[in-house]
């Protein structure tokens, strides 16, 4: 394993091992490492943003799960869902007189004997779940990153002793196969392979380990981080964790033995995460994602007042023709498409802009708005469109809960990523009664709305969690039980449908997830105008009150925002004003 | 455990994982066989050394379950030891007096040492013994000589002796206090030095008293620096910690074998009682009688085994330890004996024990061990957060009820933060300083805020020897237009308020409120349940929307608001509940907005009953001042446009906040001064001669003997923002001033412009009541010179017609001429006929 390098993608334990021994040559105590890096990290951060790895690094899905090779390095895109606590863990051991060390890995590689050499280290666990609601189109294209043949699968299988030989034929089958650029059909066939290959393994041997039995479309992984501070990673956070794929397949044997323990009284939630179900996934590396990491292309251009002006002009067309030609609707869905809660102050959370378009009823949703839910899902990474109905209210379990025979955390409709996006359609909603599972939904959904917070359900208590989701509300009515922030009549001409070129999307895309984190400011005269505008309309209407202004403000911040500039100038300042003045119309 | 009592397979389940689940607290052991004394008491004059001097034997529990020789094993044989010696024991080796703690029975000559380091056996014990003997309180260091009296610890020792307890409390504060190097060593190498402990209480107690035969443990409490269950790690491992949290699971009790007894299947000989060791029991492959010796014969004899209790409980931390986007963290706690059902789920505990670690095995079968370790804590001691106290004071029934003291139990003052907090109070803005924090998002409404601040602190509750109470808590009521942030302070207000529930008026039932009888679904039997107010008791009770309330929910306010009670007289269930609690509450007017014309009362339709029992009632009217609008604007503006971190400074964070008014509520406890009764006597006079317009007999009342009460809370709470025992005169000043803005707000007669407390009271003005008068008499007069007796009727609108031809200055309603002419009906003077005609009688 000396020579060129480290084989970082294929080997990481094995790099991991070298810097070790490496460490431990240059005459390093194991104990007074005390679970720190001695450089393994480095060189893996080395590896992938200097050496440019990252992209050679396979994306760890529900997908690709099915050919990536254990030990090997991975990368995982989700969204902490849930913080298992700590794990301590033999961080290193004396096999013989040589140190051995168990970082990143979760069998010791070497035989352990019990010595009183042994070094406990600390480490975090984390479930991770993809991030709810999450858009075909985010996904980078994993698949065309080919993973390398193993030329070494000699060195694969000495890692994998333990291994039973099915599972290497298993392995060896699958370098055949990834030598190969990937079209569709092949992946198909390659899937087939795989599963009929399943089918024989598994009657074969109880312990067979390959073909993780996942959920199609959502592949939770359970991440092992080492040496962070806590306060980087919350929950609800997007991250991109690159480490090794594990798996150990005497896991799954431990299941049995956990009951004579104390009464059912379940110490391990790892318990609940069989390994054939949950990958792990020892982190070396780990960044937050914001929206912007997920586009396809990465944002190449500076946000040109001119092509910014462009992409908006054609954005507002977009909207414009897909809400039937109604050209207010389309100025609010934009700002509010832009809308993120940038700052709080006590409990407001100022920048949300939540949108309610009232006068839709049963029949015109089909009509406008299933392919606004489309729009949405093609404009915005995070979406999910929800039928509010009575029943829904009623059985919907909307806030996370803690459940504490599990020790875990139960996710909840509203346990969403930052930036996620909400559609509620209210038209089906009916006369009807709410048990107490619903008020306190229907609550929920107001905290939510209002305060831009969910209530996590701790059982003897509730803890608030922050959120950032834009919700849009469709209703024939003006919604009470979610008050949004702008309500407007709905006043559709003609039913248009717009086509769209991918390019157009990807600029649109682009155009939303990068102006919203623009900096924005007011100078001081723009100030004293807004101040005097907001004076003489409250002298004017007595009913205006600080929501009626929070509201005025925001969206005149997203109004110029939508421009690409940075302050609020008159111009768009009047222009929020008018959108209003027409809005105040039809509420009449 | 449950494989253990199953025919013990040596491979199988005694080496399970949780073996090493055994505290060091030894269970409780009667007496053993005298026969058995002898022999283990050799061994434990022995043990010193093969338990301390052993490195192997010692370390070797990081490393497998199965090779787990954990040093509290063998402190068990101790504490079996320590119950040995009978008095019928002659073997003499009864441990000498102990003088000078010199004289304990050390065989070795050399000094043992706790393994890996320098700390000698022997010194310990010493140290030990010294402290045991020789600390004393403080309290005892005043009384004249120390000598008198006994040492604490002597003292709690003969006690529990008295008491036949099976364990002595050791505040660790004390062994810090007078051993520094003892507490170290206790802290950092706990299950040594407690082993110890332990063997020292052994010696001593048939000193004290010979016939005392139990084994007592030691229980460590109150350490100096309590762990937050974030930072636990590696290093914690094998340390005594102290953590503060929540249970959140208990499981059920655990039977742990202790002894086991194992019969012959062929000859039925009964086998010498084995104790656990490492975890293990070992079962004889060979019956022990000489005469059957047959091989694999031997059986577990269930019901002559020993067992005792165990439980594992979950720990989560308490939310306010939680840092922002993390998740509670928890830890498992292993109970044993006493501990068992200490707690439940929902408590809050502070829980003192040993930060352990134990290795998980890869199978139950093999024998590998996987590179991971679980963690619990082997408890010593559990102090639930004090809620004994507070039940403790509740009983006292000739307590005089320091309002709300003991309320806050939970937030533990230490001296820095106390310290900090007087320097805050020294401030001498102070007053506005905690104003301008209240709810700082919610600008102007000053002096409303300052009645909330007030309501906050309270004032002091007073129960007279007669039984005669005196509330300290300040009610308040917020009327107002909507749009006027009424709602956003009452909800800052349940934030801050130390306990409180937050209702609404429109979804609560008197039943929600107060407290109401239910039927046990299991076992029938009717249960009081206790609504927001009793929950409230000693916080504050913030209803929202109060005027949409329905009347029977209402009027079950009164008592509640006066008398601070709670009465209940349903299915045989005759309860009085407390419900010492603040109301703060809300109100719309009837119309959309105030009318300002009308009575506070017209504008609400609150009945006056109710309306009296708040000490404040502010009207936040929406005036349309350009001035309050500009600011608004600009406030908006900023909170949009700017750096939110420097819109506010010079706040008091909400923490702070709360710390302070706890603080405040537990420890301070004004009393008026002399001058300040002086200035209160005189303001209320003032206030009373208001209502007298000299040379005029109309009789205003504007203060009633509420106002003197509510003067003293408001007065009391204002010193208590200080920090004051004494309410000093300025406090009195300001308490007026504060009830006069309230009062000028919602009590002022818009027709004269004076305060009327009668509009409070009974919802009409004296000048309306002067009025009405007038037109009575106006009415009679009409009656006597239109109609005669028996004479014929005449209708009402005629009579009006009159009337205003009359009196052409007045406008008089048809409505307030019936009201005159039911009062004269009433009289007996006039008879209504045909509804709307008029009868002399």
């Amino acid at each position: 394993m000396v020579g060129l390098a480290y084989d970082c993608l294929a080997n990481p334990l094995g790099a991991v091992r070298s810097t070790f021994e490496k460490a431990i040559a240059s005459g390093s105590d194991p104990a007074s490492f005390d679970g720190r890096d001695w450089g393994a990290v480095d060189l893996f951060r080395h590896f992938l943003f200097e050496d440019d790895g990252l992209t050679q690094v396979p994306i760890l899905n529900s997908a690709t799960i099915r050919w990536v090779q254990p030990n090997t390095l991975v990368r995982f895109r989700g969204m902490i869902q849930d913080m298992l606590g700590n794990e301590f863990y033999v961080g290193a051991y004396k096999d013989g007189s040589v140190w051995r060390t168990n970082k990143f890995t979760d069998v010791p590689q070497f035989p352990m004997d019990t010595s009183p050499d042994m070094q406990l280290w600390e480490r975090r666990m984390l479930y991770c779940i993809p991030v709810p609601g999450q858009n075909s189109w985010t996904e980078s294209p994993s698949e065309a990153v080919m993973y390398r043949s193993m030329n070494s699968a000699t060195q694969q299988r000495e890692k994998r002793q333990r291994l039973d030989v099915e599972a290497t034929d298993n392995m060896d089958c699958n370098v055949s196969d990834e030598g190969v650029e990937c079209s569709p059909a092949k992946k198909l066939k390659e899937d087939g392979h795989l599963q009929s290959q399943e089918s024989i393994t598994e009657g074969t041997s109880s312990s067979m380990i390959m073909g993780p039995d996942v959920n199609r479309d959502s592949l939770p992984c359970l991440i092992k981080i080492y040496d962070c501070p806590e306060s980087d990673l919350k929950l609800n956070e997007v991250f991109e964790f690159v480490g090794v794929f594990t798996f150990d397949p005497e896991f799954k044997v431990d299941k049995d033995e956990c009951d004579d323990f104390a009464n059912g009284f379940s110490e391990d939630v790892l318990v609940h995460f069989p390994p054939n179900k949950v990958p792990r996934l020892h982190c070396f590396i780990h960044r937050k994602l914001a929206v912007h990491d997920f586009l396809p292309r990465s944002p190449t251009v500076e946000p040109k007042p001119n092509l910014v002006k462009e992409i908006r002009e054609a954005l507002l067309r977009h909207l414009t023709a897909i809400l039937g030609n109604d050209g207010v609707a389309a100025h609010f869905m934009l700002l509010h498409l832009l809308s993120t809660v940038y700052s709080r102050v006590e409990t407001v959370a100022v920048g949300k802009l939540s949108l309610n378009l009232t006068c839709f009823s049963k029949e015109s949703v089909p009509v406008f708005g299933s392919p606004l839910c489309l729009a949405m899902k093609n404009l915005l990474p995070f979406t999910q469109c929800i039928s509010l109905t009575v029943d829904y209210l009623n059985t919907a379990s909307l806030a996370p809960r803690k459940d504490y025979e599990t020790n875990r955390l139960i996710t909840g409709a509203l346990q969403l990523a930052e930036g996620s996006h909400l559609i509620f359609d209210e038209t089906h909603l009916e006369a009807g009664t709410l048990n107490s599972v619903g008020v306190e939904n229907a609550r929920v959904l107001k905290t939510l709305m209002e305060l831009q917070k969910v209530e996590y359900d701790f059982k003897f208590y509730k803890l608030d969690m922050a959120a950032d989701v834009k919700m849009l509300i469709l209703s024939e009515g003006k919604s009470n039980i979610l008050p949004a922030d702008i309500v407007l009549p709905f006043h559709p001409a003609s039913v248009g449908s717009s086509e769209v070129a991918a390019e157009a999307l990807e600029a649109w895309r682009w155009y939303l997830a990068t102006l919203r984190s623009l900096p924005h400011s007011i100078e001081p005269e723009m100030q004293k105008v807004i101040e005097n505008d907001l004076v003489a309309a409250r002298q004017e209407d007595r009913k205006l009150g600080t929501q009626d202004f929070s509201r005025l403000l925001t969206m005149g911040r997203l109004m110029s925002m939508s421009f690409g500039e940075t302050s609020l100038s008159l111009e768009h300042w009047q222009m929020v004003k008018e959108l209003e003045r027409l809005r105040k119309e039809r509420l009449k | 455990m449950a494989s253990d009592s199953t025919p013990v397979d040596v491979n199988n389940g005694p080496s399970s994982p949780d073996d090493s689940f055994s505290s060091p607290i030894g269970n409780t052991l009667s007496s053993s066989p005298a026969g058995a004394s002898r022999q283990r008491r050799r061994r434990r004059s022995t043990t010193p050394s093969s338990e301390f001097a052993t490195p192997r034997a010692n370390r070797s529990r990081f490393s497998g379950s199965e090779t787990t020789p954990t040093p509290s094993r063998t402190r068990r044989a101790n504490g079996q030891n320590g119950a040995a010696p009978t008095p019928s024991s002659t073997d003499g080796d009864v441990p000498p007096s102990s003088e000078g703690g010199d004289g304990y029975d050390m065989d070795e000559d050399r000094p043992t040492f706790v393994w890996g380091t320098n700390i000698s056996v022997n010194d310990v014990k010493v140290a030990i013994v010294r402290f045991l003997k020789n600390f004393r309180d403080e309290s005892q260091w005043n009384t004249e000589s120390e000598y008198l009296t006994e040492g604490k610890y002597i003292e709690a020792i003969k006690r529990v002796i008295e008491m036949e307890e099976g364990s002595l409390d050791v505040d660790a504060r004390n062994v810090f206090d007078y051993d520094s190097d003892l507490y170290a060593k206790m802290v950092r190498y706990p299950l040594e030095v407690l082993a110890i402990f332990d063997i020292v209480l052994m010696e001593m107690l048939p000193v004290i008293n010979p016939l005392f035969e139990k084994h007592i443990q030691t229980r460590i409490y109150n350490l100096k620096t309590s762990t937050s269950m974030r930072n636990l790690n590696p290093s914690d491992i094998e340390r005594m910690v102290s953590l503060k949290g929540m249970i959140i699971r208990s499981s059920s009790i655990i039977p742990e074998i202790r002894e086991a007894i194992f019969r012959c299947l062929v000859c039925g000989y009964y086998s010498d009682p084995l104790p656990v060791e490492k975890g293990r029991i070992t079962e004889p492959t060979i019956c022990l009688k000489e005469e059957c010796q047959a091989r694999n014969s031997m059986t577990l004899v269930h019901n002559r085994c020993r067992f005792t209790d165990k439980q594992i409980v979950r720990l989560q931390e308490t939310p306010d330890e939680i840092p922002e986007g993390g998740t509670p963290h928890t830890v498992s706690l292993l109970m044993h004996d006493k501990l068992v059902d200490a707690g439940k789920p929902g408590d809050r505990i502070e829980v003192t024990g040993i930060y352990r670690a134990m290795t998980v095995r890869v199978g139950p079968t093999q024998r590998t061990v996987k590179s991971l370790f679980k963690t619990y804590i082997d408890c010593l001691h559990i102090k639930k957060s004090d809620k004994s106290r507070m039940l403790a004071e509740d009983q006292n029934p000739v307590e005089v009820d320091n309002s709300v003291a003991g309320h806050l139990d939970e937030i533990v003052f230490d001296e820095k933060k106390v310290e900090q907090l007087k320097e805050l109070a020294k401030q001498p803005d102070i007053y506005d300083r905690l104003t301008r924090s209240l709810a700082p998002n919610i600008w102007e409404l000053d002096d409303v805020k300052k009645g909330l601040l007030c309501q906050i602190f309270g004032g002091n509750a007073l129960k007279l020897p007669s039984g005669a109470r005196f509330r300290g808590d300040i009610n308040i009521l917020l009327v107002g237009d909507p749009g006027t942030s009424k709602s956003q302070l009452l909800q800052y207000i349940h934030k801050l308020a130390p306990r409180g529930i937050y209702t609404s008026g429109r979804g609560s039932s008197a039943v929600g409120l107060t407290a109401y009888v239910a039927k046990d679904p299991e076992t029938g039997e009717t249960v009081l349940e206790s609504g927001a107010l009793v929950l409230s008791d000693r916080g504050i009770c913030c209803i929202d929307e109060f005027d949409k309330m329905s009347d029977s929910a209402r009027s079950m306010l009164h008592e509640v608001m006066e008398q601070q009670t709670v009465s209940i007289a349903k299915a045989g269930i005759i309860a009085s509940l407390n419900a010492r609690t603040s109301v703060l509450a809300c109100a719309n007017p009837s119309g959309s907005r105030y009318n300002p014309r009308l009575s506070v009362i017209d504008n609400i339709h609150l009945p006056p009953t109710l309306l009296s029992r708040f000490d404040l009632i502010y009207l936040l009217l929406d005036k349309a001042d350009e001035h309050t609008d500009r600011r608004l604007a600009k406030h908006i503006v900023a909170l949009h446009f700017e750096n939110p971190e420097t819109i506010q400074q010079d706040v008091l964070d909400l923490a702070t906040l709360t710390a302070y008014v706890g603080y405040a509520r537990k420890h301070i406890h004004p009393q008026l001064s002399d001058e300040a009764a002086e200035e209160l006597t005189r303001g209320y006079v003032e206030l009373r001669r208001r209502g007298n317009f000299p040379g005029s007999s109309k009789k205003v009342i504007t203060a009633t003997p509420r106002q003197i009460e509510s003067l003293i809370r408001l007065s009391e709470a204002l010193a208590r923002i200080r920090f004051s025992e004494w309410v000093e005169k300025h406090d009195v000043v300001e308490a007026f001033r504060l009830l006069e803005v309230a009062m000028q707000q919602s009590a002022t007669d818009h027709s004269t412009g004076t305060i009327d407390m009668d509009l409070i009271t009974t919802g009409i003005s004296a000048s309306e009541r002067m009025r009405r008068e007038s037109l009575v008499s106006a009415a009679r007069n009409i009656i006597l010179e239109k109609l005669q007796l028996g004479g014929p009727s005449m209708r009402l609108l005629e009579l009006l017609e009159e009337l205003k031809a009359q009196s052409s200055g007045n406008e008089v309603h048809l409505n307030d001429l019936r009201t005159a002419i039911t009062t004269l009906a009433s009289e007996g003077f006039v008879a209504f006929v045909h509804g709307d005609s008029v009868k002399r009688i």
